[in-house]
């Protein structure tokens, strides 16, 4: 993670990963050598101290080393043991590899992401492995609780494949229901009447998921004098986008949006309670003053001012925080192996010369 | 951690392997559109026992109970299974009484309304603390309870617009595109999940409820990644890079047409190793040996060239094929599956049960998918599909509630199920 970019300008390397530094706040840092049996037996010790081991090595890596579940959970039978993996711990494909992108497409995802005249593309950023880390939480968090009653731990298994596969709305149940495979459709959802327009500054999305906000975009057209023909009785059904007037639809629609700005259509929509929205490029991201606001975004200070972005929600009773930013290698060997864990400093220096630490 | 109250409380038996994790809790569900009715049945899965509250007065939305589409059938048990369904009119006092008892009796009340609905019916995080102190109280909506945004309202597609992902998702010489579905409510439906399980590891340390507000947009905002710190850091906007990472390289990496109708699939490759493995599988023809190709650096500086050459392989092989004799050699390799693949064809997903059937309450059996965690002692169970409208309605009122035939009969009068 620490040799992923994007980078920070004046930052030793291996220190400078915003990926790293994004992904690992709050957190502390060890550095161990589980290639070697001192280390697996250290971390065999740290492990029984632990409420929640996560790893993400292939399938049966750790077992061999006697560091799988069932090793760990016999000293320390409440630990909660997650293993996050391309498909998970059984089945044919347990032992094949995969990349957020392989993710993302044999969860059913991508296929259904882009232009049908491009080849089918992922969403931006990584959203495969986020999604395998917002799934494997849930099934943490369901295993805290559990043992919060009865002193159980157990084993989480999460697969990458089918964190995403759930995660794709309609995907699914458009073709368990319906017979057929749902297609992308480029700039709009699903072919239905949600759509992104190009407008006089961007784009811009409309949703006419109500009778009265197509009728309300209609007279907007109207009042313009762009409607052309859409007043007409034929086309008061708001699912129409879909049908075989498309084509006619879209062009009238865009020479109107092309007239106006995302601000104008955003607002004419919210004001009326329809849930239109504006195209935000990446350079207008840290304006959204709804985000500061709430708190979303917090400034780390100190001379490379750092935007860092929140929990999702507002909590009255646990409030998160940025506590600590990313830890640098190794931060916490000493304060972790020796105040924590019992070695001495001596013990420390010999399992650091022997390269185990 | 002490869980003394739990006991105390009654809320916890001792459970063995198989036990379901959330047995005993109550969740009074208010929501409608996907993120609400996903997160509840995340929390049904594990067996707590959600009472969705629905309305004859309204009835046109999504998965609700007039989505007589077939599409919309199948959102509805996907998003519903297991639950319990009443119908209250909330427009009368005779209903709103209801409500408030139901409230009295449950342990988490959901809701993913604008801001105005909850207050107008005294059902907002004041309204219901008063009458369970302990309540924890889920509220979902586009941009938070707070801020200047807050009475805006959006779907899914607003959000990812607003977000950032519309723009960023495509080719960079396409018009943006975005997902053809609704990714973030799915994201705000785990969100809501993960809070309200939050909120029920505090409860049962502290003994307080709590008030979640969650705001979809951020949860879109946060999975952007670091961007926002690159933007403030070398304030530099980014772009739509198509198929490929942002950061971190790889080439080939991207989606590559194989034989048949729209037939692809993804490869990526990072490592000299992997680039090996690689070439000797499709058998190194003599363009894999072109000096350009030789190192990470410079495949990914002529990726463009190269993935033309990688497609003048792929586009004679079935994709199926192609991915199992690259994944032989340890190349991360996955056909692009559609929805027939996945339901159908894939012995990964069917081995690991990720869709599973069970009867909706004529009977006739419903695809429904799994939770995608495997948990060993607690692993959940759905035995059942969406429920009719106001299927539960008696079970609901006179079982739980303990309202007498009287009482029932003088609610129906006064129009409180209308």
């Amino acid at each position: 993670m620490r040799r992923t970019g994007p980078f920070v300008a004046d930052a030793a390397p291996l220190e400078n990963s915003l990926h790293w530094r994004h992904y690992n706040t709050n957190k502390r840092s060890i550095t161990l050598n589980i290639e070697t049996s001192a280390g697996t037996d250290l971390l065999g010790k740290l492990a029984a101290t632990a409420d929640v081991v996560l790893e993400s090595f292939q399938p049966g890596y750790l077992s061999a080393k006697g560091l799988g579940y069932d090793h760990l959970s016999e000293a320390n039978p409440g630990l909660v043991y997650a293993s996050l993996t391309p498909f998970g711990q059984s089945g044919p494909y347990r032992d094949y590899k995969a990349s957020d992108l392989v993710g993302f497409a044999m969860g059913g995802y991508m296929y259904v992401t882009g232009w049908p005249d491009t080849p089918p593309n992922k969403l931006w950023g990584l959203q495969a492995y986020q999604t395998t880390s917002n799934r494997a939480f849930i099934g943490i968090l369901i295993a805290l609780y559990h043992r919060l009653a009865t002193g159980e731990g157990q084993y989480v298994d999460v697969s990458m494949q089918e964190a995403v596969a759930t995660t794709t709305e309609h995907v699914n149940t458009t073709y368990n229901y319906t017979g057929e495979s749902a297609i992308r459709c480029g700039f709009r959802h699903g072919g239905q009447f949600i759509a992104t327009w190009q407008c006089k500054d961007g784009y811009v999305s409309i949703t006419t998921n109500t009778a009265k906000a197509w009728d309300d975009l209609r007279a907007w057209m109207e009042g313009d004098g762009m409607a052309g023909d859409l007043m007409d009785e034929q086309y008061n059904d708001r699912f129409i986008l879909r049908g075989e007037h498309g084509a006619h639809i879209e062009e009238l629609v865009e020479a109107w949006t092309l007239t106006h700005t995302r601000a104008e259509i955003t607002e004419w929509g919210q004001a009326n309670h329809h849930p239109w929205g504006p195209v935000t490029t990446a350079d207008e991201l840290l304006g959204m003053e709804q985000h500061w606001e709430r708190g979303f975004y917090s400034v780390t200070p100190g001379d490379k001012e750092l935007v860092y972005p929140g929990s999702p929600y507002k909590m009255s009773e646990n409030g998160w925080q940025l506590n600590s930013l990313a830890p640098e290698i190794g931060q916490h060997n000493r304060q972790i192996f020796c105040e924590e864990l019992g070695l001495s400093a001596d013990e420390l220096q010999t399992f650091i010369s022997d390269g185990v630490v | 951690m002490n869980c003394r109250h739990l006991f105390r409380m009654g809320l916890f038996s001792m459970s063995q392997t198989g036990a379901l994790a959330l047995q005993g809790i109550r969740v009074l569900d208010f929501t409608w559109i996907h993120a609400g009715p996903s997160a509840t049945r995340i929390l049904s899965d594990q067996g707590a026992q959600v009472i969705k509250v629905e309305s004859n007065q309204a009835l046109a939305v999504v998965g609700g109970p007039s989505s007589n589409t077939t599409r919309g059938l199948g959102q509805r048990h996907n998003w519903n299974a297991g639950k319990l369904s009443i119908s209250l009119n909330m427009k009368i006092d005779a209903g709103k009484d209801l409500a408030r008892r139901l409230v009295a009796v449950s342990d988490v009340v959901a809701e993913n309304f604008s801001g105005r609905v909850m207050p107008s019916w005294g059902l907002d995080y004041e309204g219901v603390r008063q009458i369970k102190p302990d309540i924890i109280m889920l509220s979902m909506s586009g941009f938070g309870r707070t801020g200047p945004w807050k009475d805006r309202v959006s779907y899914g597609q607003t959000l990812q617009a607003w977000s950032g992902f519309t723009d960023l998702t495509g080719f960079p010489d396409t018009r943006p595109s975005g997902p053809a579905s609704a990714y973030s409510d799915a994201v705000g439906g785990m969100t809501g999940a993960q809070a309200v399980l939050l909120a029920l590891i505090q409860r049962a340390n502290t003994g307080r409820g709590q008030w979640i507000d969650v705001s979809q947009m951020e949860a879109m905002s946060a999975l952007l990644g670091p961007l926002s710190l690159d933007l403030s850091a070398n304030k530099t906007g980014a772009q739509r890079t198509g198929n490929r990472l942002s950061h971190g390289g790889g080439a080939p990496h991207g989606a590559y047409r194989c034989q048949g109708d729209d037939r692809w699939l993804a490869i990526t490759v990072f490592t000299d190793e992997e680039w090996g493995s690689f070439v000797n599988a499709i058998g190194s023809p003599a363009w894999t040996s072109e000096d350009r190709f030789a190192t990470a650096d410079s495949r990914e500086e002529y990726s463009v060239e190269l993935d033309r050459l990688v497609e003048s392989w792929t586009s004679e092989q079935n994709a199926e094929a192609a991915m199992h004799l690259l994944q032989a050699v340890g190349v991360a390799a996955g056909v692009v599956q559609t929805g027939e693949d996945m339901a159908d064809n894939d012995p990964q997903l069917r081995e690991r049960g990720t869709f599973q059937q069970v009867p909706d309450a004529a009977g006739v059996l419903r695809t429904i998918e799994k939770a995608p965690y495997k948990l060993s002692r607690t692993p959940g169970s759905v035995t059942r599909g969406a429920p009719e409208f106001g299927a539960d309605q008696d079970f609901v009122l006179s079982e739980i509630l303990g309202l007498t035939d009287e009482e029932l009969a003088k609610a129906a009068i006064a129009g409180a199920f209308d």
